[in-house]
């Protein structure tokens, strides 16, 4: 029966991990993954093309045992957390575990009702595309792991050599994604919201270094307040409702269901990092690059705040709904500003992603069916964009050494390919016509007929947006002294990953009407009875400037013939090379030139302590108006 | 529309009092106005139309004058403002003055004056301006004609000219290696006569202006080329591969070509391989500059393969 | 059919009107400095010259990115005139800017570079002010359609006065004048030498005047969508607020970019932000 592929996806990356567990052999580890990234790809579309005619499949699961197996796994998993806590010295964590076991106890045994779902799995027109996203960028990230994690043990001889764990870690990871989507029966979904944070916490520690370990436990710590604050809900849900189920949520009455749909949301909030929890985020960035890719901008985080905007009808005329919109869009513009002063690559694009997280939740509480529609986008586009350039960042990283962005300076000329595929993923990330401008377009046409001055926030983070990656940009395109072919080298697998999710960058530009009409907008209809689109007119006028932009890298096979090459102006103290002057001592000097970071206005002690102080009070309104209502 | 009627300055104090170009400034003022005449007095060498330079050249702006004068795209004057851009005026005995801005440049207009008066400027400049007009319509003139530029055989007649464009076009290679001693700007008109009787020269001309030269000799099967030159107003037309495809014809039995440029001379390596030489060696003649050599078998080597 | 004529007007006389505008410019800053200035077809002199001059360039690429910057600006022109969506115009109008700054970046030259760091300081500065303006047409209008704009019944001046005041802060700065000028160092301030085009010369300064020209008919426009109702009084405010960003430019001296971020933000939270939040309430 088609619906076998649900279990399928949840359980045959699971079983490759198992598999991977006893594999040593480099080899053998790379074919395994390769096939199994393939097969997983091709069961994310299996589901697509299969699931066409279905608008949302229920399935019940054999729900004793596998219930019963779940539960025995959170014991075990608690466990470990508790020993490693433990073993670490970390109180807040031990408190932390100990504290959800309990709800967990309390929930399973002494609530003395009876927690039966009817349906346990399901899929929608969402779940299509979130399993899209973890498929086929997911199987891309894996493969492009390979080679990189071969090349970081080499440049790393100081870092014991886990790549086994590293590769079970991130299969498990695969298919607690798809149980999370998938998951209609809570108790389910949060069981593998916490092999999440689990996975997490082993893969930021991998290098085992003090500060690996430290910005584990940071992020574990975060992300367990956040699963107490999801099994809370769940308790409290069961409480007031009886229920446990996802679909069973939605019909019900709002005033019945907010204050859970809020504590879970507020789970949501931790997992995607928003303010005041970014903290986590920021830090996993030590793990390698691969895994921020995965984890920290595509998949895990994307969890967060699918969930979030799974529940946005219920924030659509609350308060509650105001206030999470409110921390949404206050950690869009705090996030952004603080990119600004960040000259760490991969710290740019963290912030990057938290703020456009952010503007995924802020469409989320505004709960209408635009902002649906726009935040659905903003999730696919982003995905493929951030994924792209932190896997660039990763093989830029090993060529150069640097995570710096004053070190890529003239990078199109030393790494041309990966640096043209740099500027797509960072066009990709706020340029006309790319993605998430549509996605920008689509957030502000919301946002106007719901809340104007809201859009304050959106407008002030875009600018700074538009700041930071034309920055970067024009640092790779300016060319002094480079260095020259330090591509390569470069492996085939990893620059194979790089092409498809360039090509998929672009490719979506496209053919985004295409995935806006066969899913999101279904989706959005199924909710709220109407839907948003972008009316043939405009589609018409993007896919003109689509196409302009497009000539632009076409100008560059025959150009530059009829000019003259001269030094730049210097004063006139040019001197014998291209971009050397001479001083006042007569010496002869290379140019230097550094980008503006403003670190004394939006440096990050400031403004992380502005973002903390306000989105705490916004959390503090969220929970009041739930409670009152 | 006329180039005249949008002359755009830059305004270069070389060694001066600073007396001439306060008054430069003055044309500027409401008094003289000179933006009437749509001069704007820009501060790019890029933007500009016109060099006007006050004070005398001297050891230190020598190099920056230069820089300044090539950052300027063409058509452009020079106009030398001041006694002191002519000739050195009262500091031309100076140990460290080397002169007046035409030891160093091709000055166009001669303002004299301590300081010349603003009236004198203005009428210096519009003088320039005519000058900018000639200079542009005789390179239009030149650009229309340099499709159908044919190569020819120079003739000992045509020596003097060779050896003044010559001069003209490796100063850019001198400016490279901050070298004037460099054989191409040294050699004397008899050792270019010398030169004439061992070897074949050939030539571009366009509108009686000889634009471009190269010369080659045979020896043992090898030709070997040099001193391959175009104007350097007319670069990227294409003249030197009519050159060179020019004196490899003259050559056909040889069994192979080469030539030598110097190492840094990154453009003319380039477009020696575009024109299917490779790098053979590399020898180092002095600790600033190597010799690059460059070969490119005949047509007749394939017979013999 | 009408569409194709539209485009077609636009393209032909939106340079004229721009030259022209840019020579009144000239003129009108020199009288008020007691000077004569030069003719009034000045610009045109100016382009020609710069058409017939050799190009020179430090990388080769470079005018590649100017080149496109002046379609992009073109196209947003035609979008806005055809009547478009005034937020599509918006990004059009943002991504022909970023096509300058890089064209700035790849020229590699320290002047260039300042220039271009300023330049994206601009467009930080003022896409918050004009995004506003979007919104709060839109609030009134409905709509985000220019053609609906214009069309719309009552004038939008009286409903959106602060917008418009807003907006009217942010032209200094498009127009390239003081006290906003700091990427280019325009007409003679020579700060940063020519700030982002010091490295461009001859048509590539050509294509940046042509673009220059168009983008100002482009945000007269705008100023017209406040006026739409009369088409005289529309343009005679153009022309007036023209005339004023000439006055201020005269009359103020270039800030620095701390004071110009901090000064067009709060502009647009007061003007704009505070339009629309007024809007807002008195909808409830």
């Amino acid at each position: 029966m088609f619906a076998n592929i649900i279990p399928f996806l949840i359980l045959f990356p699971l079983a490759i991990a198992a598999i991977l567990a006893f594999v040593s052999e480099d080899k053998v580890r790379s074919a395994l993954v390769k096939v199994s990234a393939a097969i997983i790809a091709a069961g994310s579309l299996w589901l697509l093309l299969g699931g066409f005619g279905h608008v949302a499949g229920y399935f019940s699961a054999d729900s004793e045992i596998i219930s019963k197996i779940i539960l025995v796994l959170e014991f075990l998993v608690s466990g470990y957390l508790l020993y490693i806590s433990f073993k670490s010295r970390k109180p807040i964590a031990i408190f932390l575990v100990l504290a959800q076991l309990a709800a967990v106890v309390y929930l399973e045994f002494l609530s003395g009702q009876a927690v039966v779902a009817e349906n346990n799995l399901f899929f929608d027109k969402f779940s299509v595309i979130m399993a899209l996203i973890i498929g086929i960028i997911g199987g891309l990230i894996s493969i492009f792991s390979l080679g990189y994690m071969k090349e970081f043990h080499q440049h790393h001889p100081e870092v014991v050599d886990r790549s086994k764990l590293y590769f079970v870690t991130v299969f498990v990871f695969l298919s607690a994604m798809f149980g999370i989507i998938f998951s209609n029966n809570l108790l389910w979904m949060y069981f593998f919201w916490e092999i999440t944070t689990l996975c997490s916490f082993l893969l930021i520690g991998y290098t085992r270094t003090k500060e690996a370990i430290a910005n584990a436990f940071l992020a574990l710590k975060i992300n367990l307040f956040g699963g107490l604050c999801f099994i809370i809900g769940i308790i409290i849900l069961v409480k007031t409702s009886q229920i446990v189920e996802v679909d069973k949520l939605l019909s019900l009455s709002k005033s019945l269901v907010l204050l859970p749909v809020v504590l879970i949301s507020l789970a949501g909030m931790t997992k995607s990092a928003q303010m005041p929890f970014s903290n986590w985020l920021l830090g996993a960035m030590v793990a390698p690059t691969p895994v921020s890719a995965l984890l920290h901008s595509s998949t895990m985080v994307k969890a967060g705040v699918y969930v979030i905007l799974r529940f946005a009808a219920v924030f659509q005329d609350t308060r509650a709904g105001l206030m999470v919109a409110l921390i949404g869009g206050l950690t869009f513009l705090i996030a952004s500003l603080i990119a600004i002063s960040q000259n760490n690559a991969k710290r740019v694009l963290a912030y990057s992603t938290v703020a456009n997280l952010g503007l995924v939740v802020l469409c989320a509480g505004i709960g209408t069916y635009e902002a649906v529609w726009a935040g659905i986008l903003l999730i696919i586009f982003h995905a493929i964009s951030k994924a792209l350039l932190f896997l660039c960042v990763g093989v830029v990283e090993q060529k150069i050494g640097s995570r710096d962005i004053e070190d890529m300076s003239g990078l199109i000329v030393s790494m041309p390919k990966v640096a043209a595929m740099m500027l797509i993923g960072m066009a990709g990330m706020f340029l006309a016509p790319f993605g998430m401008l549509i996605s920008k377009w689509a957030v502000l046409k919301a946002l106007v007929d719901a809340n104007p001055v809201l859009a304050a926030l959106v407008v002030f983070g875009s600018s700074a947006t538009l700041f930071f990656w034309v920055k970067w940009m024009g640092k790779l395109i300016m060319v002094i002294n480079p260095r020259i072919g330090l591509e390569e080298g470069m492996e085939k697998k990893q620059f194979f990953v790089l092409a498809v999710l360039s090509g998929m960058t672009v490719g979506m530009c496209l053919l985004w009407p295409l995935v806006s009409g066969a899913l999101i907008e279904p989706y959005v209809i199924t909710i709220y009875g109407k839907t948003m689109t972008m009316d043939r007119g405009n589609l018409i006028i993007m896919f003109i400037m689509l196409g302009l932009v497009a000539l632009f890298p076409l100008s560059f096979i025959n150009y530059g013939k009829r000019v003259k090459v001269v030094d730049p102006y210097l004063g006139g103290a040019n001197a014998s090379s291209h971009t050397t002057f001479k001083d006042s001592f007569g010496n002869s000097r290379i140019l230097e030139m550094k980008n503006y970071y403003m670190p004394g206005y939006f440096g990050e002690k400031r403004m992380l302590f502005l973002a903390a102080a306000l989105s705490a009070a916004c959390i503090v309104g969220m929970l009041s108006f739930a409670l009152i209502r | 529309m006329p180039i005249k009627k949008s002359p755009w300055l830059l305004h270069y104090d070389a060694s001066s009092c600073n007396g001439c170009d306060i008054e430069v400034l003055a044309c500027l003022t409401p008094l003289y106005d000179v933006e009437r005449f749509g001069i704007i007095n820009t501060g790019n060498p890029k933007h500009a139309d016109i060099l006007l330079i006050t004070g005398s050249i001297n050891e230190q702006n020598r190099p920056v004058v230069r820089n300044l004068y090539h950052q300027m795209p063409d058509p452009k004057v020079v106009v030398a403002v001041g006694i002191c851009a002519t000739s050195g005026g009262i500091f031309a005995d100076c140990y460290n003055v080397i002169g007046g801005v035409d030891k160093l440049l091709p000055v166009d207009v001669y303002v004299f004056g301590c300081a010349a008066r603003p009236e004198s400027i203005i009428d210096g400049v519009v003088k320039a301006l005519d000058c900018l007009q000639e200079k542009q319509d005789k390179r239009r003139q030149v650009i229309a004609k340099i499709k159908d530029v044919q190569v020819e055989q120079a003739t000992i007649a045509d020596a003097q000219e060779i050896l003044e464009v010559q001069k003209l076009s490796y100063r850019s290679e001198a400016e490279i290696y901050n070298d004037y001693s460099l054989a191409p700007l040294i050699q004397t008109y008899q050792e270019l006569m010398d030169d004439f009787k061992k070897q074949i020269f050939l030539k571009i001309t366009v509108e009686g202006q000889i634009i471009g030269s190269v010369r080659g000799y045979e020896s043992e099967g090898t030709c070997y080329i040099s001193r391959l030159f175009t104007h350097p107003s007319f670069h990227n037309f294409g003249l030197g591969s009519k050159l060179i495809n020019a004196i490899e014809q003259t050559f056909p039995k040889s069994k192979k070509f080469e030539v030598f440029t110097w190492h840094q001379s990154k453009r003319n390596i380039y477009f020696y391989q575009t024109n299917g030489y490779k790098t053979t060696k590399t020898v180092k003649v002095s600790d600033q500059i190597s010799n690059v050599y460059l070969e490119k078998p005949g047509q007749d080597a394939a017979h013999y393969l | 059919m009408k569409t194709f004529l539209i485009v077609l007007i636009y393209l032909v006389f939106a340079p004229l009107v721009g030259g022209l505008l840019y020579g009144l410019d000239r003129i009108i800053t020199a009288r008020m400095q007691s000077r004569v200035g030069p003719p009034v077809w000045q610009s045109f002199f100016d382009f020609s010259k710069l058409l017939q001059k050799e190009n020179l360039v430090v990388r080769r690429s470079q005018n590649l990115y100017i080149f496109f910057y002046l379609v992009f600006i073109i196209f947003t022109g035609t979008l806005f005139f055809t009547g478009g969506d005034i937020l599509l115009v918006i990004f059009a109008f943002t991504l022909a800017g970023i096509f300058f700054v890089l064209g700035g970046y790849k020229t590699s030259s320290p002047y260039a570079f300042v220039g271009a760091e300023r330049e994206l300081i601009q467009i930080m500065s003022y896409e918050p002010m004009i995004i506003f303006t979007a919104i709060g047409i839109y609030m009134i209008t409905r709509s985000f359609y220019i053609r609906d704009i214009v069309a719309y019944s009552k004038p939008l001046i009286y409903v959106l006065p602060g917008i418009f005041l807003g907006f009217v802060c942010i032209l200094p700065l498009k127009f390239r004048k003081s006290p906003f000028d700091l990427s280019t160092s325009h007409h003679g301030h020579q700060e940063i030498v020519k700030g982002i085009t010091t490295e461009f010369s001859g048509p590539a300064l050509a294509m940046l005047e042509l673009a220059h020209w168009y983008e100002t008919v482009f945000l007269l426009g705008f100023v017209y969508l406040f006026f739409s109702h009369h088409i005289l009084t529309a343009i005679a405010v153009a022309l007036l607020v023209y005339f004023f960003v000439i006055l201020v430019d005269n009359t103020f001296a270039r800030v620095k970019w701390q004071v110009l971020i901090k000064s067009l933000w709060l502009v647009a939270i007061i003007f704009g932000l505070g339009n629309i939040i007024v809007l807002s309430l008195l909808k409830k």
